[in-house]
This record gives structure tokens, sequence and C-alpha cells, in this order.
């Protein structure tokens, strides 16, 4: 199977989080404006959520 | 009356809950929310697209490893997409030397999963218990 995204750990996680985040603000919430901010609040967790996980495993590479 | 409650009126939440769940989205597109279902089957589809694509496993039960029953389960939520994949699919098992398995394995059961919710969610709509 062809690769149709770079393997990129971050642009990965980013990818997961935009998907994820897009849905549960659909799913969850009725209102444009409702939406988006339900779209933010969960994109901003995820993302600073695994760079804080990453950054707190930094001195266990293995 | 709105389309909306007239589609919710005459469509068997059992219907419903069948093709949301063999077709993302369709539930909804159903039950008169067109726009959100199309939605829904964008980002799905898209998901179980880029597991695919990242060489995840499309999980089948193993004797002995009681885990893979919840995968199963889970891949399988994905409905039409799931079958089609490992129709097509010369390696469902995935790469596990891949340095993308585990996200692709990741990608696969979240999309199986949003799904299945998406088939409550239709239900609930269908039932009258979401408005």
């Amino acid at each position: 199977m062809i690769a149709i995204i770079p393997v990129d750990h971050f642009l990965i996680m980013t990818l997961y989080a935009v998907l994820v985040s897009a849905f549960f603000a659909l799913l969850w919430r009725e209102g444009r404006r409702e939406r988006w901010k339900l779209f933010g609040t969960l994109m901003a967790s995820l993302v600073l959520g695994g760079l804080a996980v990453a950054w707190l495993m930094y001195p266990f590479p293995k | 009356m709105s389309e909306t409650s007239l589609s919710v009126r005459t469509r068997s939440p059992w219907l419903v809950a069948v093709l949301a769940w063999l077709v993302p989205g369709l539930g909804h597109v159903m039950l008169g929310r067109r726009r959100t279902g199309m939605a829904f089957a964008a980002i799905v589809t898209l998901t179980f697209l880029a597991g695919v694509s990242f060489q995840g496993r499309l999980y089948s039960v193993e004797p002995g490893q009681p885990l893979t029953i919840l995968a199963t389960f889970a891949v399988y939520g994905s409905g039409i997409l799931n079958l089609v994949a490992r129709g097509l699919s010369d390696n469902p098992g995935g790469a596990i030397l891949s340095p993308t398995y585990e996200y692709g394995c990741a990608y696969l059961l979240t999309a199986g999963l949003m799904n299945l919710l998406l088939v409550l969610d239709a239900w609930d709509i269908a039932t009258g218990k979401k408005r």
C-alpha cells in the first residue's frame, strides 16, 4: 500500500487530533459557533497533551 | 412538520442502525441530517484510509489473545470499509515492521469506534431520544 501521508510523527498526531476533534465537535454540539469552540478545545488538548507526554517521556527513550 | 421529524417517524430504527453501521454517515443522511452525515462519512472514511495507508492491522480474533476480540469488534465497526479493505488487501495483518504500524492500528481502531458511536447516535435520533 502506498503511503499517502509522509512519515512524520507530529504530522500524524496532528492529523489524528484534527479528525477526532472534528468528529466529536459534530457529534456533541449543535450550531457552528459551539462546534468550532469544542473543536478548538479538543484540538488544543490533544496536541498540547501529546507534546507534554512526549516531553515527560524524553528521559526514557526505550 | 420539518423534514427531519418526518424522516425520523418513517424510518425503522433497526434499518437505520444497520445502514449506519454498513456505510458511515448513512444513518444521519437517512434521518434528514445530510450535511452532518456527509461530514461524518468523510471523517470516518479518511481516518480508515489513513490507517490502511499507515499499514495498520485489520484485526481478527486469535486464540489465546483475548484482546484481539475487542480489537476485531472495533475494526469491524467500520462496516463496508473494513469488508472491502479485507477483500482487497493482500496483507490484512498489517506491516508490523513499518514505522507507522502502530499509528495505522490506532487509526483503524478509531475509525471503527467512531462509526459505532454514529450507529448509537443514529439509533437515539431514530427512536426520539435525541433531537
